[in-house]
């Protein structure tokens, strides 16, 4: 694509601004099946988005062939939605602006195929030699992910950047008493040479233990738990409710709570793309703009909203840098990126210690579907064991948990010092809460 | 698209290994997203996709591998890549692949393609969803609405000489309003869709999603806490029909079944739902979400009875999968797009007309719930422990309808929940989904008439 005649076209049409978004990802991922590989996927596609920018309206294209001798062609389907969009504030595209660069300090050493190969292997082997209740080994996998950016418009922006990411996907299921639980594991590995295939295949076989032998308990309220994975799941389930877009439109549910308690004094949540402890780190987002850290709740207050260009020209403010897209053919939309609430200084055990009677919830599931995002209700099928004086009692399933997020997070006991990123960009310790609706037998 | 001596050329070519059988799946898709708020276009989204997914087979292994250029320099390094993982390539010398089949176009095509019709033609439809739901009820204070189209052209050839050819077109809009009342704030949503052109909108009109989305927010605003705990619920046609694609669909799909992970494989011919239960996996239906006329890998789609008066009589099986079973492919194979290895899917799945009245379903019922609107769920076929979200409800107190409640899940386990349907009505009615699995997200319809399960958890909020 030869983008500075893009580019320089649309300025001889009269468009305000073109931007071209080049995404590349390329993929190698093999799966172990007993004792052999079971599936190998090998990938490289790139992708191009044109944003273009037309009395001060914005028009959007992706494309997985460019071809620049119809860049007019091309252009008029783009002028032509630009048309039939309405904006109330001038849409704007990016001015090039420094920012400090910042990189994970991730060493990635790619490993040769036999490699690879031998550590599925013995991780297979690994798990099957952990405990007898194993009852089948699902699926061991090995995934490395290149993902590439080239922003480029015709205000002058020219950014580029890569991230690598290889993981190890352990799963497994486990059977006793007619029962059957899986579990899994998912290692982010800098260097496979460094893998302790036992402790993964612990770490997954741990997982699925957690979950075995679950039956319901009485419906009730119960002092909760939610143990970090869980938190991390209805926690990130709900970001968008620090969405500036959707405070904007007026469907969020924190519109005209800015500066307001909206959480236990107990809670402040973080956004920072920057944030070296996460996977992946980005100096700018997917318009250009740099990234900062943000405090977006403060001590239960709510301090600052998530903006991208369009949704900070809405409200009056400037964009914080969280305009990203889901794959290159997305539109920027708001999204937070590592965001966490931040850890306090009681671990799981301690936590459960304080508790003493109550349960603590392990896994939610079914969170697209079970979460109301405009009122935060939520009604969700759920996993995790009772407590009793302070220690781990039967394991509880077959139960949900319900109630509302906003009320529930001004009914914070504690929150624990278990904060972990793993793989995940957002992420959360676990956090006790007074009580919540267990619905079982 | 590739031409026919192209894809015999690079199948020849990946033969030269120890692979038994290769595949090429090509695809070209056009995708439109028009979003509204307030009657006003927020957003358009455009995109045009075109990319090559090659496949390779060694007894149950599979090598994949795809890019969006169909040339020899993108596909070239790809097959190299491929023969290479699956080893064997050493002495074998290419041979043009033979193929036999002939392409043939969908034999139920679209009447009116969307880029036939205007974009001003196209946004207005979103307007007069938006326009239904506002003259709904003054209580309607913000309205949203997104139209989807999408025309999706694929190309499927293998080393067994097939070679079929399929476009897929299809259209959905999805209403969401919101109610005011009070500093209460709630919110009602209706979609549609069909894999039909334009014309679906002559009949299905947006003024009937609009006042349905005001309607379902209107009743919010005086829903009360939902009971919890085990009890009779009604869950009504329709869209409730993801009850059965949650606790048994996914189950059935051989992607869990030939694994021996799922609590229905090793079954058939057995009783897995109560004798009132018969259902059917359907992908020619014509005009439907989720028919097509070939599967992606060029099998004629066709329809599939999975159980018969309460008794498993089939999964649903893709290649791969059929290898791993010792059984044929069902037509069952599908995929998000190049991006994905196929693997066994649903099309257009439901529960069948039974001849309960409606309101017989209530009868003596002291406590229950009824289940009119129906949001998504997730199961887990190892388990087969599922769950779903109800977004409607209303109590059900001595055989009547009484109050609107607050959403709640319904969560159970697959094997039980089948065996206690105790009532299924005559009205069978479909509704239109996407479903997420190893494949990636693909359009399924659901489907049921109103059925009664005699004792479900719901996960509410008001005990007692």
């Amino acid at each position: 694509m030869n983008k500075q005649a893009w580019l320089d076209r649309a300025r001889e049409r009269g468009f305000d601004g073109l931007e071209i978004y080049v995404g590349r990802s390329a993929e190698r991922k093999v799966t172990w099946f007993e004792g052999q590989t079971d599936s190998f996927v090998t990938s490289d596609v790139t992708g191009y988005s044109l944003r273009a920018i037309i009395g001060g309206k914005t028009a959007n294209l992706a494309l997985e062939t460019v071809d620049d001798a119809k860049i007019d062609e091309t252009l008029d389907l783009l002028a032509a939605q630009a048309e039939i969009v309405a904006a109330k504030e001038p849409d704007t595209l990016r001015m090039p602006e420094a920012a400090d660069d910042v990189k994970c300090a991730t060493e990635w050493v790619v490993p040769p195929a036999d490699q690879i190969l031998s550590v599925l292997a013995e991780t297979e082997r690994a798990l099957r030699a952990s405990d007898p209740r194993v009852k089948q080994v699902m699926e061991i996998e090995w995934q490395d992910a290149v993902t590439g950016r080239e922003i480029t418009n015709t205000n002058g922006v020219r950014v580029a950047d890569e991230n690598r990411t290889q993981v190890l996907y352990a799963s497994v299921a486990v059977e006793e008493n007619g029962k059957v639980k899986d579990g899994f594991r998912v290692e982010v590995v800098p260097d496979l040479s460094r893998l302790d295939p036992a402790d993964i295949a612990r770490k997954a076989l741990d997982d699925a233990l957690d979950e075995l032998g679950g039956t319901p308990i009485p419906s009730g309220n119960y002092p909760v738990i939610f143990e970090r994975r869980a938190m991390t799941a209805i926690f990130g389930a709900l970001t968008d409710m620090y969405s500036g877009d959707l405070i904007g439109k007026g469907i969020s549910p924190l519109k005209d709570k800015l500066g307001e308690p909206i959480f236990s004094d107990k809670i402040t949540v973080a956004d920072d793309p920057r944030n070296t402890d996460a996977l992946r780190v980005f100096a700018y987002d997917d318009e250009g703009c740099p990234t900062r850290k943000k405090i977006l709740v403060d001590r239960g207050v709510f301090r600052e909203a998530l903006h991208n260009t369009k949704s900070a020209a809405r409200m009056g403010t400037a964009s914080t840098g969280n305009g990203f897209k889901n794959g290159y053919a997305g539109t920027v939309s708001v999204s937070p990126m590592n965001c966490c609430i931040l850890p306090g200084d009681r671990d799981l055990a301690g936590l459960m210690e304080d508790m003493g009677d109550g349960l603590v919830v392990t896994r939610f599931a079914g969170l697209h579907a079970g979460l109301n995002h405009v009122t935060t209700d939520f009604s969700l099928q759920c996993f995790g064991y009772l407590v009793k004086n302070g220690k781990r009692d039967r394991n509880a399933a077959l139960i949900t948990a319900a109630g509302n997020f906003l009320d529930l997070m001004k009914k914070v006991v504690a929150v624990g010092s278990d904060l972990e990123w793993e793989y995940r960009t957002i992420a959360c310790p676990s956090v006790a809460f007074e009580n919540c609706a267990i619905a079982g037998e | 698209m590739l031409k026919k001596e192209e894809l015999a050329r690079y199948l020849g070519l990946c033969m030269a290994s120890e692979a038994d059988l290769a595949e090429i799946y090509e695809e070209e898709e056009t995708s439109e997203t028009i979003a509204s708020l307030n009657e006003e276009v927020d957003r358009v989204n455009r995109t045009v996709k075109s990319g090559v997914g090659i496949r390779l087979f060694k007894g149950v292994q599979t090598v994949y591998g795809y890019s969006n250029g169909a040339d020899d320099a993108h596909l070239l390094p790809i097959i190299t890549d491929l023969t290479r993982a699956l080893g064997g390539t050493e002495g074998k010398t290419p041979s043009d692949a033979a193929l036999t089949g002939t392409a043939s176009a969908n034999g139920d095509p679209a009447r009116i393609d969307f880029d036939a019709v205007s974009l001003a033609a196209r946004t207005e439809l979103a307007r007069r969803a938006e326009r239904a739901a506002k003259a709904y009820d003054p209580r309607i204070v913000k309205t949203q609405a997104t139209l989807l189209n999408v025309r999706q052209r694929v190309q499927i050839a293998n080393t067994e000489g097939r070679l079929a050819e399929d476009v897929r077109v299809r259209t959905r809009l999805s209403v969401v309003a919101y109610a005011a009342e009070n500093g209460n704030f709630q919110s009602g949503s209706c979609n549609s869709g069909a894999g039909r052109g334009f014309e679906y909108w002559e009949e299905k009109t947006p003024e009937s999603l609009g006042a349905e989305a005001a309607r379902a927010a209107v009743v919010m605003l005086s829903a009360v806490d939902c009971p919890s705990g085990r009890m009779p619920v009604v869950i009504d046609n329709g869209f409730g029909g993801v009850i059965f694609h949650e606790a048994c669909g996914h189950s059935l799909e051989a992607t869990s079944v030939s694994k021996n992970r799922s609590v229905f494989a090793g079954k058939l011919g057995q009783r897995i739902a109560s004798p009132c239960v018969s259902a059917v996996d359907d992908g020619t239906i014509p005009g439907a979400w989720g028919s097509e006329s070939v599967d992606d890998e060029g099998t004629p789609q066709k329809r599939r009875v999975l159980i018969e008066n309460g008794i498993l009589k089939s999964y649903m099986i893709d290649r791969l999968g059929g290898r791993r079973m010792g059984m044929e492919p069902t037509g069952s194979s599908r995929r998000q797009s190049y991006e994905f290895e196929p693997t066994s899917r649903m099309s257009n799945t439901f529960i069948c007309a039974g001849t309960d009245p409606f309101e017989s379903l209530f009868e003596g019922i002291e406590r229950g719930l009824y289940a009119k609107s129906m949001g998504g769920g997730s199961v887990n076929p190892l388990t087969g422990e599922f769950n779903f979200s109800v977004l409607e409800g209303y109590l059900i107190e001595n055989g009547k309808i009484t109050v609107p409640v607050k959403g709640a899940a319904l969560i159970g386990s697959g094997a039980e929940i089948l065996m206690n349907i105790d009532k299924v009505s005559d009205n069978l009615a479909r509704g239109q989904g996407m479903c997420g699995s190893a494949s990636g997200s693909i359009p399924t319809d659901v489907g049921q008439p109103a059925i009664r399960v005699s004792s479900i958890t719901v996960g509410g909020t008001a005990n007692g």
